[in-house]
C-alpha cells in the first residue's frame, strides 16, 4: 500500500485526494520531492521511512525553528524519532496546505507549541516557545524579566478556567480571533 | 531545542489518537487517568479516546465527517473511512440524493480552484514576495493587483460602449441638436498651425496637447451622433454619459465587495487590543519563510515586536501615574502640535493653489519653459506630499504618542494631505473655467464658461489628469533609478559610519499605499473627461509592480516593525473609497452644474450634460415611462424605506445575540475549569484517604 519506484498509481492519488487537503499536482509534487530525499536502495522498497536529519535538509524546513518539533508531531514511528514516510509527508503538507481549514491548523499548532507533549502549554512549553521565536542566541533573547512579564501576560490573556495552563480550547480561541493565522500556517512546496 | 518527550514518573505523553478537536468536556471528565503521585501542580493527562459508542452515534446522525479535517495519520485515516463505508447509514434516498450532490459540487468546486489559480496574474510573484518580506508588504502588491484588474475591466466597459462605436459611427449619423449658440463660443480648432518643431511631438506626448488633444484619448473628439437604423439606435452622448456613471458604480461594487470579506475579519478580532500578546506568541510566525537570512529578520522583528509591546505597557503604566500637571502639558503639547501640522497642511495648500493659477495663465509658452509650467501643478503637489509628511513624523516624536496611535495619526494626515491637494487642484481650475460660479464677470457671460481660454473646457481637465497620471509614474521611475539603486550601491560598498547609520532602503508599505490611492483618484476624476485614462492606468500599474518588485528584492530589507496584514486590507480599502468619493462629487458636479463646450464633444448644445437623460427619456414608450416614473415616486419607496429599517433591525439583533452567546459560553468555560479543579481536589482528597487506611490497615497487621 505504500509508494513504489517513482509512480503513483491513480487510486493511490485520488485516495490521497479525498484524504487531505491536497490537490492532485501538489501530490504529485510532494512525491517527486520526496523521492529525491531517498537513496537509490531505499526508492525501491515500499513504504519507506526517512530520517529526520534528511526532511531537515528541504529548503522549506531548513530554517524553520519548529523544524524539529514538526517531524516529531508527525511521525508515526514508534522510537518517536522524528522520521517521515511518505504518508506522514503528505499528511504534514495538508495540514499546512492552503485549503485546509483553521480547526485542523490549530490543531497541530497546538501539538507543536507542546514541547513535552503533555496535552496543555505551560510555562516551560510557552517559554521555549518564545525562545524559538525570538531566537536562541543570547542577544535576541529576552532578559528573564522581560520573559516572565510576558508569560504572565499571555496567561492573564487565554488561560480563561485559570488552571496555569493553556489548553487546547482555549488556544483555539485565540487563534479564532487572528486573521493572519491561516495565511502564515502554510507551507508550500 | 528540546523536542523529545520525557517521561517523568509521573507523567505519561499526551495521547492524540483521537481527533476530534474540541475533546468534548464530558470525554475529559469521564475519562481522566490519574497518576498515583499527582501534586496541586501536575494536572492529570487526557485520553483523548472516546468511547466506541460516541463513534457509532455520531457517524449516524450527521454526516459522514470530513475525512480531512480529522487530525489523524493518514493509516488511520483510511481506517476511519474503511468504518465510515461499512456503516450504512439509515437514511432516505432524498438525504442520499443530497449527500451525491454535496459531494460532487465539492469536486467541481476543488476542480474549478485549480483552474482558476493557474489564471491568477502574478501569483507566485506574489508567493515569493510574502515569503521574503512578509504578509504587510505582500498586501500592497495584492492591492496593485486588484487595482490592475479593476482599471482593466473598466477599460473594457468603456471600450465596448463608448469607443467602439465611436469609431464605428464616426461618420455614420446625424447630430441630435443644431447649433443654436453664439458664434464665438463654438470657435474650438486644437490642430497645431504651420510648421511643427521635432521635439513638439515629444512635448505634446507628454502634455496631451497638439497631435494628442484632438484624439479619442480625450472628450473633445467624441461627437454627439445618433445612429438610427430601422431596428437598432445608438445615442453615443446617452451611452457615454451612462457609461461614465455606470464606471462609478462598478468601482464602488467591487470596492465593497473586496472590504466585504476584510470587514468579516475585523469586526471578528474586535481590535488589535485585546489578546494581543497570546495572538503574537502564537501566531506570528510564518512557516512560508525560505532561508536562513528571512528566519533570522523575522525573529529579529518578532523581538523587536514583543519588547517594543513590553515596553508600551510600562509606558502606559507610567502615563496612568502622571500627575495632573504633568498631564495639563502633554495634552497642551498635543493641541500646538496638531495645530502646527494643519497649518503646515494649509500652507501647502495654497501653495498648490498659487502654482495651478500660475500655470493656467501661463499655459501660451512654448518649449521645455512652457513644458516645466504644465507640469507645475503637479510638481508642487508631489514636492508637498514628500515634505510635508516628513515634517509631521519630526512633529509625532514631539507629540508622543504611543506607537500605534503614532502610525494611524500619520497616515489619517497623510491621506488629508494627498486627497485634499488633488482637491485644491480640481478647485482652482473650477474656477478658472467658471470665473470663480459667476457667470455675470465679462469672460463667461456669453457662453456660461471662460470660452476665450477654455475653448473646451473638459479636455483642459481631462489634460491636467493625464499629465498628473503621467508625472507620478515618472516620479516613481526616478526616484528609483536615481535614489534607491546609488542608495543600495553606496551602502553596499562603502562601510563608513554614515552608510550604516543610513542603511538600506526599507520598503514602507502606508507610503506606496497612498501613493496607488492617489493615482487611482486621479484616474477616477479624469475618466470623464479623458476616456482612455483607465487604459492608462492599468499599463502604468503594471509597470510600477515590476518595478516596485524589482526595487523591493534588490534594494529593500524587511520591515523592523510590520503592518498587519488583514487590518490594513481593510483600511487601504477605506482610503481608497475616500478618494472614490471625492471623484464622484467631481463627476456630479460636472454633469449637472457646469455648461458644456459648445465647441467639441458630444454633449455640445446642452445647457448641462444630464439633461440628455430627460430628453432620450420621453422617446420611450409609454409603458416604460409610467413605470420608471412609479419607481421614483413616494408609493415605491416609502414602504421600500420600511421594508429596509425592518430587516436592518433583525441583522443588529441577531448580531446582538451572537455576542451575547459568546459571552455566556466564555462564562461556561470558566465554570467547567472551576468543576474540573474541584473534582481533582475531591479524587485527591479520597486517593490520600485510601492511602492512609491501607497503611493503617498494613499496620495493624
Amino acid at each position: 500500500m505504500g509508494t513504489t519506484a517513482s509512480q503513483l498509481g491513480k487510486d493511490l492519488l485520488s485516495e490521497y485526494q479525498e484524504l487531505t487537503f491536497l490537490t492532485k499536482q501538489e501530490i504529485l509534487l510532494a512525491h517527486k520531492r520526496f523521492t529525491e530525499l531517498l537513496t537509490k536502495d531505499e526508492k525501491d522498497l515500499p513504504n519507506t521511512r526517512v530520517p529526520a536529519e534528511r526532511i531537515l535538509t528541504l529548503p522549506e524546513l531548513k530554517s524553520n525553528p519548529f523544524r524539529k518539533r514538526i517531524c516529531h508531531v508527525f511521525s508515526t514511528s514508534e522510537q518517536k524519532d522524528g522520521s517521515l514516510t511518505f504518508e506522514d509527508f503528505l499528511d504534514l503538507l495538508s495540514a499546512f496546505s492552503d485549503s485546509a481549514t483553521l480547526e485542523i491548523k490549530s490543531h497541530y499548532a497546538f501539538r507543536i507549541f507542546d514541547f513535552d507533549d503533555d496535552g496543555t502549554l505551560d510555562c516551560g512549553d510557552l517559554e521555549k516557545l518564545v525562545n524559538c521565536l525570538t531566537g536562541e542566541t543570547d542577544e535576541t533573547r529576552l532578559t528573564t524579566e522581560e520573559m516572565r512579564q510576558l508569560i504572565n501576560n499571555i496567561l492573564e490573556e487565554s488561560d480563561i478556567d485559570k488552571d496555569g495552563t493553556v489548553n487546547l480550547s482555549e488556544f483555539q480561541h485565540v487563534i479564532s480571533r487572528s486573521p493572519d493565522f491561516v495565511s502564515s500556517f502554510k507551507i508550500v512546496l | 531545542m528540546a523536542s523529545e518527550p520525557w517521561r517523568q514518573g509521573s507523567r505519561e505523553v499526551h495521547d492524540y489518537t483521537e481527533g476530534n478537536g474540541y475533546p468534548g468536556d464530558q470525554h475529559s471528565l469521564r475519562l481522566r487517568r490519574v497518576s498515583s503521585r499527582v501534586s496541586n501542580q501536575n494536572y492529570p493527562q487526557f485520553d483523548w479516546n472516546p468511547p466506541p459508542a460516541e463513534k457509532d452515534e455520531e457517524g449516524n446522525r450527521a454526516q459522514p465527517r470530513d475525512l480531512r479535517g480529522i487530525p489523524l495519520p493518514m493509516a488511520l485515516k483510511r481506517a476511519v473511512r474503511q468504518v465510515q463505508q461499512m456503516q450504512v447509514p439509515v437514511v432516505s434516498s432524498r438525504e442520499s440524493w443530497k449527500r451525491k450532490k454535496t459531494k460532487s459540487l465539492h469536486k467541481l468546486k476543488d476542480n474549478a480552484r485549480g483552474w482558476l489559480s493557474f489564471f491568477t496574474l502574478w501569483s507566485k510573484s506574489l508567493q515569493k514576495i510574502g515569503g521574503n518580506f512578509g504578509g504587510g508588504v505582500q498586501s500592497y502588491f495584492l492591492f496593485l493587483r486588484f487595482l490592475v484588474v479593476l482599471n482593466f475591466v473598466s477599460f473594457l466597459l468603456i471600450a465596448g460602449f463608448v469607443l467602439i462605436p465611436s469609431i464605428v459611427f464616426r461618420s455614420v449619423g446625424d447630430s441630435l441638436v443644431n447649433s443654436t449658440g453664439p458664434k464665438e463660443c463654438m470657435e474650438y480648432d486644437p490642430n497645431p498651425q504651420g510648421l511643427v518643431v521635432f521635439y513638439n511631438y515629444f512635448l505634446n506626448l507628454l502634455s496631451g496637447t497638439g497631435f494628442m488633444e484632438y484624439s479619442y484619448l480625450f472628450y473633445g473628439y467624441y461627437n454627439n451622433t445618433t445612429v438610427e437604423d430601422s431596428n437598432f439606435s445608438y445615442n453615443i452622448p446617452l451611452a457615454y454619459l451612462f457609461t461614465a456613471v455606470f464606471y462609478f458604480a462598478f468601482c464602488l461594487i467591487c470596492i465593497i465587495a473586496r472590504m466585504g470579506t476584510a470587514a468579516r475579519v475585523v469586526v471578528v478580532t474586535g481590535g488589535s487590543a485585546v489578546g494581543n500578546y497570546s495572538m503574537i506568541v502564537f501566531t506570528s510566525w510564518d512557516y512560508g519563510c525560505l532561508g536562513d537570512r528571512a528566519t533570522k529578520l523575522k525573529q529579529k522583528n518578532i523581538h523587536y515586536r514583543l519588547q517594543v509591546d513590553l515596553e508600551e505597557e510600562s509606558i502606559k503604566k507610567r502615563a496612568a501615574a502622571l500627575t495632573l500637571c504633568q498631564k495639563i502639558v502633554l495634552y497642551a503639547l498635543r493641541v500646538s502640535m496638531g495645530f502646527v501640522s494643519f497649518g503646515l497642511i494649509i500652507a501647502a495648500f495654497y501653495g498648490i493653489f498659487v502654482a495651478t493659477d500660475f500655470s493656467q495663465k501661463n499655459s501660451g509658452e512654448q518649449g521645455i519653459l512652457g513644458l516645466i509650467f504644465e507640469y507645475l501643478p503637479s510638481i508642487v503637489i508631489t514636492a508637498g506630499n514628500f515634505l510635508v509628511p516628513l515634517l509631521c513624523d519630526q512633529i509625532a516624536l514631539i507629540e508622543r504618542y504611543a506607537p500605534s496611535t503614532t502610525v494611524i495619526v500619520a497616515l489619517l494626515r497623510a491621506v488629508f494631505l494627498r486627497l485634499v491637494s488633488l482637491g485644491v487642484l480640481l478647485f482652482t481650475l473650477w474656477s478658472q473655467i467658471t470665473c470663480a460660479g459667476e457667470t455675470t464677470v465679462k469672460d463667461c457671460t456669453l457662453c456660461q464658461y471662460n470660452y476665450n481660454v477654455y475653448p473646451c473646457w473638459e479636455t483642459r481637465v481631462g489634460q491636467e489628469m493625464y499629465k498628473l497620471t503621467l508625472f507620478d509614474l515618472l516620479i516613481n521611475i526616478v526616484v528609483l533609478v536615481l535614489v534607491e539603486f546609488p542608495r543600495r550601491m553606496v551602502v553596499d560598498n562603502w562601510s563608513s559610519k554614515l552608510a550604516q547609520w543610513v542603511g538600506r532602503q526599507e520598503f514602507v508599505v502606508p507610503a506606496n499605499v497612498l501613493g496607488l490611492v492617489y493615482g487611482q483618484t486621479v484616474v477616477w476624476t479624469g475618466a470623464l473627461f479623458c476616456p482612455l485614462l483607465p487604459l492608462i492606468n492599468t499599463i502604468k500599474f503594471v509597470l510600477l509592480f515590476y518595478f516596485k518588485k524589482i526595487t523591493l528584492f534588490y534594494n529593500c530589507r524587511p520591515a523592523l516593525k510590520t503592518f498587519r496584514s488583514t487590518t490594513s486590507t481593510f483600511f487601504f480599502l477605506v482610503v481608497l473609497l475616500f478618494g472614490w468619493s471625492l471623484a464622484t462629487v467631481v463627476m456630479i458636479y460636472s454633469l449637472s452644474e457646469i455648461h458644456p463646450s459648445m465647441g467639441c464633444g458630444p454633449f455640445r448644445f446642452f445647457p448641462n450634460m444630464w439633461s440628455i437623460v430627460p430628453k432620450s427619456f420621453y422617446n420611450l414608450s409609454e409603458i416604460t415611462q409610467e413605470f420608471l416614473f412609479f419607481i421614483g415616486s413616494q408609493e415605491f419607496s416609502i414602504p421600500l424605506f420600511a421594508l429596509s429599517c425592518v430587516v436592518m433591525c433583525y441583522f443588529i439583533t441577531l448580531a446582538s445575540v451572537y455576542g451575547k452567546s459568546v459571552a455566556l459560553l466564555r462564562a461556561q468555560l470558566k465554570l467547567e475549569g472551576r468543576d474540573k479543579q474541584f473534582l481533582v481536589k475531591q479524587i485527591e482528597e479520597l486517593s490520600r484517604q485510601h492511602h492512609i487506611l491501607k497503611h493503617t490497615a498494613g499496620a495493624h497487621d
